[in-house]
């Protein structure tokens, strides 16, 4: 890891066109101000985290056994769900023969 | 057994060359939950990013979970495991509407003035009984058009991560 050493006012300079100025520093908190072009995203890094963990959550406890999903449930939760909309194109229905719900 | 790998191995890697210049024609893939699935090119969504953690599938399906369910399932074609359950955004909250980044956009290919479609990943947590929260925070934003997808970044002031659905 690269570290340097930086007083308000300064800044570091990555790649030629990001630039990360320390703005101030009160008490345990930095500011820090980042100047990068648009197609660069900035994200604080406990969100990039937060969401890299609710995906792995998701994906860990989705059900092995699809029919374990309660549909019951869903059908009180969101009432008169409509088909796909935008997406009907793109949604692999699924046939009568291979569900066994009513 | 080997032979078997193979074969599953030589069919995955079909699906990971669907699509990529539009000149496939379909195919089938094997998956954890479906089983061999057929997949028609124009039901191929590519990740134009990663869904973060899984940096290796970059093309998905939707599966609707049944007929007349909210629930859709977004298989992965790399990996036949994966396997997100997701729900269209207006399904939990008509509302939602976040705002995209410019970058975001270009990348999605949109328009000006086109409206992506958000699909929220969903947790199951089962503990004593079943518990749905859905992901507000990092929702897909699809570009129904020209089905290209991203999971996007919001706000955390704004948006939760883990909204119970019940």
């Amino acid at each position: 890891m690269l570290i340097l050493s930086r007083k308000v006012g300064e800044a570091i300079v990555i790649d030629n066109e990001i630039t990360v100025r320390v703005l101030e520093v009160k008490g345990g908190q930095i500011k820090l101000g980042v100047e990068a072009p648009g197609r660069v995203r900035v994200h604080r890094e406990e969100v990039y985290r937060c969401i890299l963990e609710e995906n792995r959550r998701a994906a860990l406890e989705a059900p092995a056994d699809p029919a374990a999903l309660a549909d019951t449930l869903a059908g009180a939760i969101w009432q008169g769900a409509g088909e796909g909309g935008l997406l009907s194109g793109m949604v692999s229905k699924v046939g009568d023969k291979d569900s066994g719900e009513s | 057994m080997a032979e078997v790998m193979q074969g599953n191995r030589t069919r995955k890697a079909d699906a990971v060359n669907v699509g990529d210049g539009d000149i496939a024609a379909c195919c089938k893939v094997m998956t954890r939950r479906f089983g061999e699935i057929e997949v028609e090119p124009e039901q191929v969504i590519r990740m134009v990013s990663p869904v973060l953690g899984f940096p290796e599938s970059r093309r998905f399906v939707l599966r609707q979970h049944g007929p007349g369910s909210v629930f859709l399932w977004l298989q992965s074609l790399e990996n036949a495991d994966l396997a997100f359950v997701v729900v269209r955004a207006g399904q939990v909250d008509v509302d939602y509407n976040p705002p995209l980044a410019e970058a975001d956009r270009r990348e999605l290919g949109l328009t000006a003035g086109q409206v992506p479609e958000f699909l929220l990943i969903l947790t199951l947590k089962r503990t004593e009984k079943l518990k749905i929260t859905a992901n507000l925070l990092g929702p897909v934003a699809l570009n129904t058009e020209k089905r290209l997808a991203k999971q996007v970044l919001l706000d955390p002031a704004h948006y939760d991560i883990a909204l119970p659905l019940e």
